[in-house]
């Protein structure tokens, strides 16, 4: 019965956000796509925070370098966009398995600092090598190409971008849900419990935390480049610990032992944020509140709320 | 369920919002996207003050072709991505008929190029970066500002008068820094070419609140120029730990491309350093035309302190804005571009004549010489070189703009 | 040769700032767990606390030195005693969460309240002008924060490690369940010791506010560069606040005249470096 309910609140809000652009007004339309951009991720992140239990304070690397890459890409070479999103998010990838290499061997808080510590090397990277990245005001003014593949889609309209961007974060979602229901995927929660049992049933955990960590970083600059071609820019605050921040913020607002806690969190903080900047200038104060209200009063998050309803505990 | 519950209630109170923002008819929407937060925001607070003065005036008489100004302001938070969202709320969400805005350059290269998506007139009325109204140059997109091709070719016509070789550059280490050097350098050399650039110029990091590093290196390095770009937080923090330092008693020559700033002198007081040559986008003294002289008593009046850069361009953009649409005699875009274009504007800074060929003012460089003055709380200047803008502004061809 | 002494002194000047500041960073963490976000929060606020008393009270420096940290001890006292103590058994990322809301609580109603103009803060007239040291011209005050910085830490280190309060607070961080079976009041000392690390923090802004520019957010920086001082020197330890801090001021007093392009990223490799290589910190205990 519970999974007949979750299947049809999924079903329903597929249905809704297809039928978005129809209902709702023009605006929107833009939210929504942000939102389901960094929805993804926060998402790739809790694949190593609400999996495996480790709280990444790096992940604007991957995001940045996704966004770098396809803005390179498009700019120099003006590739068709569906090659752009295959390519960019390799590159993420390939960082990630650099920077991972090094920090799946610590834990907790340790482990938080190096990849804080290797986000900025990035940022540092994108801030200073001018002569590529554009420097501090990074790159701009670059061409949005045909998708490719033979569909006449135009990515400068918002609509287009929109359900492109709907299917692709869909997609991403399902690989990643698959993921983390499959062995590998309870592998990561296992180690997330106890990883020295883990390692006793003779499975080499540091290995999985790679992987994990390799794809986290592929998703997270899918998202980036998707980003990238949404924003119509690269900068290198896309690297900064502070934009790091953002899907921590937003995974735990919206539960990380959920699924689709992330996307939630993105859904409130974002859905927020416009809400508030609509009124007022002084927007971080409000912010700072209804933060601090969320932390004090939702113990598990928005999800948490409706965890009895919803189930689907990770 | 509760998922979609979540969705639907977002969406619906955002269409409350959506509809709470819906315009009132008889008024002329100016979207406006400055830096509200962190460390820059009394840039933000600056324009803010400047478009609530030109718009009460405004109002005060009548309006713009019958109808009142209502301005909205954004946080454009430093990051171009967060400032091009920002714009397509204006213009999407709260249907604005007019954009103005923006204090860093940063923002502003990434934001002009998405302007053209938008179909409304853009005026820039503080990021300095030539590339604006140069290679990004597009139809929709104006600036009312001082840029750092004219700051910096009046600063150099200065440097030529004093006659020195050696030159080096302290400057914030992005990109506002960088060009201000590239084209101070430039500049200096087409007017002397026996000027020697120095080959490791200073780049401190931006937002560094410890400049003795830098100080030290300078003055062991012993040039005979120094160009400063720093600005800002910067430039007060560069100042005091400079006087410390001894860098005032040094001999070299020092020019300031932003140390008129009223803010600077206001924070400084007399810690400012006198028988400097300092510049600024606008000097509130500079001007003794009506025009001025209304805008600096208003200000002072209203505020409480001198008017800086940031207020005048804003509040001369509103004005532009008013102008154009009278010229006009219409509110569409179209011919609000049209009108701006070659238009002479009043404003506090002198007549500026908007260029069609690039959409750049061709606005006055105002340098001076530091000086106290019992008169005034802060550092005044003294004596006041006014450059005309056709002197130190570069041809449309120059500047690289290419809008056809 | 005098650029050598510049550099030392300069990295002498901005480390025992750093260390002051990191210190109250460190010693929360090590007692509460929390890793405190709104650390450089309130190191702005002890600047603009000084601000205010000397500018519109026109109390002397001195005075407001001592006034300004109590103040914001005053304040975080408050959060801790209604807002962080209600998230202690909860997981980490609520520490984080909730201070990186107080942040923008804090840093916004600064704003709000002194506006968004800079200002500058005198320092007293004792204090200033500029001293020769080896060929070397440096100001007088930054000789004075030298001097407060190792006053501070070897009065900080007896305090933890010769007085019955010191124990009682080691005790309740290693063990809090043994310290309260003994008596020891747990929560008021967990109360206390956010209070001292924010007196730390504020005592830092206070210092440095004649030496630096008050503006918005004038905090943010240092919370990175805090942490960064911490890892490196370890976590929950006070002597490794102290190499840590002479560290990262030695990177910017050198690296700052040297290397400046790298400015952004070397403070970063220092700490990955540490990471790496021992990563509870070069003093941390393992």
């Amino acid at each position: 019965m519970r999974k007949k309910l979750q299947l049809g609140t999924l079903l329903l809000l597929a249905v809704g956000l297809v039928l978005l652009p129809k209902l709702s007004p023009f605006f929107i339309v833009f939210v929504a796509t942000e939102i389901l951009i960094l929805g993804l991720f926060a998402t790739s992140f809790n694949l190593m925070f609400g999996y495996c239990g480790l709280l990444s304070f790096g992940h604007g690397a991957f995001f940045g370098t996704g966004a770098y890459v396809a803005g390179l890409l498009l700019q120099h070479l003006q590739w068709d966009f569906f090659w752009v999103l295959a390519v960019a998010p390799l590159a993420a990838a390939l960082v990630a398995t650099l920077i991972g290499c090094l920090c799946v061997r610590l834990n907790e808080v340790y482990f938080s600092m190096l990849t804080l510590a290797f986000g900025m090397m990035i940022f540092a990277i994108a801030h200073q090598w001018r002569s590529v990245t554009g420097g501090s005001d990074g790159l701009a003014g670059f061409p949005l190409t045909r998708v490719g593949l033979g569909l006449d889609l135009v990515l400068a309209n918002p609509f287009h971008f929109y359900y492109l961007t709907l299917v692709i974060v869909g997609l991403s979602l399902a690989a990643i849900y698959t993921l983390t229901i499959s062995p590998f995927g309870l592998i990561l929660r296992a180690m997330r419990e106890n990883s020295e049992r883990v390692a006793f049933a003779g499975i080499p955990a540091n290995r999985y935390r790679l992987y994990g960590f390799i794809l986290s970083g592929l998703f997270s600059g899918l998202a980036g480049a998707l980003f990238a071609a949404f924003s119509r820019v690269a900068v290198p605050e896309m690297a900064h610990w502070t934009q790091s921040a953002e899907p921590i913020l937003m995974t735990i607002l919206g539960g990380s032992q959920f699924f689709f806690g992330p996307l939630a969190g993105a859904a409130v903080f974002l859905g927020l944020k416009t809400l508030i900047t609509s009124y007022t200038s002084e927007w971080m104060i409000y912010l700072g509140i209804i933060l601090l209200g969320m932390v004090l009063f939702l113990p598990k998050g928005i999800f948490g709320l409706f965890e009895r309803w919803l189930g689907g505990r990770t | 369920m509760l998922r979609k519950l979540l969705v639907m209630t977002i969406v619906s109170v955002m269409a409350i919002g959506v509809s709470l923002n819906a315009r009132a008819e008889g008024t002329v929407k100016i979207g406006a996207i400055y830096l509200l937060s962190g460390a820059f925001s009394t840039y933000g607070q600056f324009a803010k003050n400047g478009i609530e003065l030109a718009a009460d005036e405004i109002n005060a008489s009548g309006g713009i072709l019958g109808k009142k100004i209502e301005f909205l302001l954004e946080d454009s938070t430093g990051k171009a991505n967060v400032a091009i969202q920002a714009a397509r709320k204006l213009v999407y969400q709260d249907n604005v008929d007019l954009l103005m805005g923006l204090d860093s350059s940063g923002v502003a290269k990434g934001l002009v190029p998405v302007v053209p998506e938008l179909k409304k007139p853009f005026i820039i009325t503080h990021a300095a970066t030539p590339d604006v109204t140069g290679s990004l140059c597009n139809k929709y997109v104006f600036r009312i500002a001082l840029n750092i091709s004219q700051n910096t070719k009046a600063a150099a016509l200065i440097a030529k008068e004093l006659g020195v070789k050696k030159w080096t550059t302290i400057g914030p280490d992005y990109d506002f820094g960088h060009q201000s050097w590239e084209f101070f350098g430039g500049y200096l050399k087409q007017l002397d070419p026996e000027v020697v650039l120095s080959a490791d110029p200073s780049f401190p990091k931006f937002k560094a609140e410890d400049f003795t590093p830098i100080i030290n290196k300078v003055i062991a390095d012993k040039p005979e120029g120094v160009f400063i770009s720093l600005w800002g937080g910067d430039l007060i923090n560069f100042i005091r730990q400079a006087n410390n330092l001894g860098f005032f008693k040094q001999n070299f020559k020092i020019l300031m491309s932003l140390g008129a700033a009223t803010e600077v002198l206001t924070a400084l007081g007399d810690q400012m350093p006198e028988g400097i040559w300092v510049g600024t986008r606008y000097w509130f003294a500079a001007n003794d035309t009506p025009t001025n002289n209304n805008f600096v008593a208003a200000y002072k009046k209203r505020f409480g302190d001198y008017p800086s850069y940031n207020s005048q361009g804003a509040y001369a953009a509103v004005y532009a804005y008013k102008a154009a649409i009278e010229k006009a005699k219409s509110f569409e875009p179209d011919k609000i571009i049209a009108a701006l274009e070659n238009l002479t504007v009043d404003t506090p800074s002198g007549e500026l004549l908007i260029r069609a060929e690039d959409h750049q003012a061709v606005v006055n460089g105002n340098w001076g010489i530091t000086k106290a003055d019992a008169n005034y709380p802060i550092r005044i200047l003294d004596p006041i070189r006014i450059f005309p803008g056709k002197d130190i502004t570069p041809t449309p061809a120059e500047s690289g703009c290419n809008m056809k | 040769m005098t650029a050598f002494v510049a550099a030392l002194l300069n990295s002498f000047d901005i480390g025992i700032l750093l260390f002051i500041i990191a210190s109250g960073l460190t010693i929360v963490f090590g007692v509460l767990g929390i890793l405190n976000f709104a650390h450089g929060a309130l190191y702005m606020t002890g600047a603009y606390l000084l601000l205010t008393l000397m500018r519109t009270l026109e109390i002397p420096f001195w005075m407001g030195l001592l006034l300004a940290p109590l103040g914001v001890a005053m304040l975080a006292v408050a959060i801790e005693r209604f807002l962080l103590r209600r998230i202690y058994h909860r997981h980490p990322s609520f520490g984080l969460l909730l201070t990186f809301a107080l942040l923008l609580i804090i840093d916004d109603t600064v704003r709000l309240i002194w506006g968004s103009g800079y200002h500058i803060v005198e320092p007293p007239p004792a204090l200033r002008g500029a001293m020769s040291l080896f060929g070397v011209t440096y100001p007088l005050y930054s000789f004075f924060t030298i001097a407060m910085g190792i006053l501070i830490g070897v009065a900080v280190w007896l305090l933890f490690h010769r007085t019955r309060i010191g124990k009682t607070v080691r005790a309740a961080a290693l063990d809090p369940e043994m310290a309260q079976a003994v008596g020891i009041n747990v929560p008021l000392v967990l109360t206390l010791v956010f209070g001292f690390g924010a007196w730390l923090a504020a005592l830092g802004g206070a210092l440095a506010a004649p030496m630096r520019t008050l503006g918005p957010a004038m905090g943010d920086t240092i919370i990175i560069e805090s942490f960064i001082v911490v890892v490196i020197g370890g976590l929950g330890s006070f002597p490794g606040a102290l190499l840590g801090a002479l560290i990262l001021g030695g990177i910017h007093g050198f690296g700052g005249r040297w290397l400046a392009e790298w400015n952004i990223v070397l403070p970063y490799i220092g700490m990955a470096l540490v990471l790496l290589w021992r990563p509870e910190g070069l003093m941390g205990r393992r």
